[in-house]
């Protein structure tokens, strides 16, 4: 029987999990995901992590629990260093497997596979021939999975670009049929956050499609092409040294200077150190341009839905007002 | 032109003697107080951390003053200390002020380019003059971080309550206001010869406590409500572990206490993942070996490379069977709690120490 590897449906997931399933099907394991959040997974991530961790990554804590519930083989916690030359991760991405190894007792054997592309993408393929070897292949047939893998990773970030978000794409990519509804939106709305932050319908409260049905056609960073996000960082003084973080700061600019939807949300987990240069800094030239609309929201493990829906209506009302008002 | 920067332990003098020997005026940001802690958090990002908090309250209070140019390290990830000059600079634009602010991001590995990228910015200045107040700063950078190792270890002794660190203090202004290098050897070592006529208090139970986190809430005891004192009036000796010469060592010049981290840290945390994270781990490890009784952990809050060390030294005091305390600093923290709480732990590692006699 081949061997189970779980994945936690947290942090990176959202960006890569087509990639992570090929590759690991391809080397002959069976992959389980863990379960959506919900409220035990966050209460478990919640009470095994440091206190002051940021919101995801205490619910990160949770899936991996939820793996370790569902007895697989190995758990796969990627050490994601860079995923792009001379730009780094937040620093818990760095020392993810080593965190979660030290918070968690008696876990199955943890992939931690290295993903640093800050200087160069060959290692990659080393650390595809190790985790081949686990699982008994050899060289050639771990890189043939890793290939696989790059393959279909691009599809789904084509779904991206054509405005999926990456929760769709991942449905999309696995075989669902999904149809954008054809509504006629009445505002177009930018959200700029981590994936994780608001692809996680139970900590984000479904912002995204909450949005939706209120009218707005939602427009995320994962669906802007590379280029128009490094043009709008390259207005910044100084190049942002965090891949994510760039490219919030960078379509951020983008919106601010093409006009192109007529507000902006910034979509922010508690004790996220990285969002808060980010947001210091797009909230100060937003109010310099005074024209857009802006607004930061910040998420953590006590949201009220009710307060988050408020705040929500009451900017949409805003946008909405201001383009009748524009229109007429 | 008129420089500033912001206070970090002995900066101030180390800066001071640099700039004013190159013939550059220096206003020296006012000393922190509450006052540049509530400047600092007035004009900051809520979630921003309080070193950064306190730098800006640093700046307003130095461009009031009269400063002009702000001098200030950079950085290249993954802390984002290294993005703190860009964003300070863009809260002081939207205060009103005009200044300019140089940026020194960290050279890549060599003392010579870090050198020569600062004295870009001061083309008159020869580069024999420059060489030499360099020189003359490090040795003073040098002599008070020896100084302090030797005060955290003997103010635990002081035949009286505040003595010794009256001594430091007053040497200290020696040290600021020292012309030259046999004037400083000569400050610390009167300094270290007082301090020791003064300690003559030794106990059956000495205990030994190792500070390990965030390199600037250890530096400055503004903002750490100056642990080591307290802890050294509750007789404990105190080894802090990083100082300004380690974080110049270290950060810019690449030497070899890299690799002893990663050597020490092994096991538990297997790469550097930026700030002081690593630093953290393998000193945990280090003292823990080195048979201390206990250690305290100082960060600020929402420190992402410390958040990830906190997790990893949990395992390790369990590990290692030594005793492991947090501190996370903000701006609301209270002095009173937190002398409970080192008081708390005092007594917890005397007693262990008293059981397993
Ligand atoms: S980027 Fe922010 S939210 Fe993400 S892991 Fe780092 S601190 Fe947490």
């Amino acid at each position: 029987m081949s061997k189970t590897v779980g994945i936690p449906k947290g942090l990176l997931y959202y960006d890569f999990y087509p990639m992570w399933k090929t590759f690991f099907e391809g080397v002959g394991a069976k992959v389980v995901v863990s379960q959506d959040t919900n409220k035990k997974i966050l209460d478990e991530g919640v009470k095994n992590c440091v206190e002051d961790a940021c919101l995801p990554v205490k619910t990160y804590v949770g899936h991996v629990i939820n793996l370790k519930e569902k007895d697989v083989d190995y758990i796969f916690i990627p050490r994601i260093v860079s995923v792009e030359r001379k730009k780094y991760l937040c620093s818990k991405f760095l020392g993810l497997p080593d965190f979660i190894k030290s918070l968690i007792g008696d876990l199955p054997p943890i992939i931690d596979m290295e993903i640093n592309m800050y200087r160069d993408d060959t290692s990659i393929k080393k650390e595809a021939a190790k985790v081949g070897r686990m699982f008994e292949k050899n060289k050639r047939q771990a890189l043939k999975a890793y290939f696989n893998a790059l393959e279909e990773q691009k599809k789904f970030e084509r779904l991206l670009k054509r405005g999926f978000t990456p929760i769709e794409a991942i449905k999309i990519w696995e075989g669902n049929r999904l149809t954008r509804a054809n509504k006629n939106y009445e505002i177009k709305l930018a959200v700029l956050a981590h994936s994780y932050d608001i692809m996680d319908e139970y900590i984000s409260m479904g912002i995204i499609n909450k949005l939706r049905d209120m009218g707005a056609e939602i427009f995320t960073m994962e669906m802007l092409e590379t280029d128009v996000i490094l043009e709008g960082a390259s207005m910044l003084s100084k190049d942002m040294f965090w891949s994510y973080e760039r490219d919030i700061l960078g379509a951020g600019l983008h919106f601010l200077k093409q006009k192109n939807v007529d507000g902006v949300i910034m979509v922010s987990a508690f004790g996220c150190g990285p969002n808060s240069m980010t947001e210091e800094l797009l909230e100060r030239m937003y109010k310099r341009d005074k024209e857009m609309p802006f607004m930061l929201l910040t998420i953590d493990e006590h949201s009220g839905e009710a307060g988050i829906m408020t705040r929500l209506e009451a900017f949409i009302d805003l946008l909405k007002f201001k383009k009748r008002a524009v229109c007429v | 032109m008129k420089i500033t920067y912001p206070h970090m332990g002995s900066l101030n003098m180390i800066l001071k003697t640099m700039f004013e020997g190159i013939g550059v005026e220096v206003i020296e940001p006012p000393p922190t107080t509450n006052k540049t802690l509530s400047l600092g958090v007035r004009n900051s990002h809520e979630f921003a951390c309080l070193p950064f908090k306190i730098n800006v309250g640093n700046f307003i209070e130095a461009l009031d003053k009269g400063a002009d140019t702000i001098i200030m390290l950079g950085g290249i990830g993954p802390c984002r200390f290294g993005y703190y000059g860009h964003v300070q600079k863009e809260i002081l634009k939207d205060l009103g002020y005009n200044f300019n602010m140089i940026i020194i991001d960290p050279p890549h590995g060599r003392l010579i380019d870090f050198l020569k990228e600062l004295s870009s910015y001061f083309p008159n200045v020869d580069g024999k003059t420059a060489l030499k107040s360099f020189l003359f700063a490090v040795k003073k950078m040098l002599a008070a971080d020896k100084l302090e190792k030797f005060l955290l270890k003997h103010r635990a002794h002081e035949d009286r309550r505040g003595i010794t660190t009256k001594i430091y203090e007053e040497y200290m202004k020696k040290l600021d206001k020292a012309q030259n290098g046999k004037e400083v050897d000569k400050i610390v070592a009167d300094a270290m010869k007082k301090i020791k006529e003064n300690a003559n208090v030794y106990r059956k139970v000495q205990l030994r406590v190792a500070l390990v986190g965030e390199i600037y809430m250890l530096l400055e005891p503004f903002t750490n409500m100056d642990v080591s004192k307290a802890l050294n009036e509750l007789g404990v000796e105190v080894t802090k572990t990083e100082y300004l010469s380690d974080y110049l060592i270290n950060s810019a010049f690449k030497l070899p206490q890299r690799l002893e981290f990663k050597k020490n840290g092994k096991g538990y945390l297997e790469r550097d993942i930026g700030g002081h994270g690593l630093n953290t781990v393998a000193n945990t490890i280090k003292y823990a070996k080195l048979n201390y009784d206990g250690v305290i952990h100082i960060l600020p809050f929402t420190c992402t490379p410390e958040i990830v060390a906190q997790g990893i030294i949990a395992k390790i005091s369990r590990d290692y069977n030594i005793p492991v305390m947090s501190l996370v600093y903000d701006e609301n923290t209270g002095q009173a709690g937190y002398q409970t709480r080192l008081e708390a732990f005092v007594d917890l590692l005397y007693r262990r120490r008293v059981n397993a006699v």
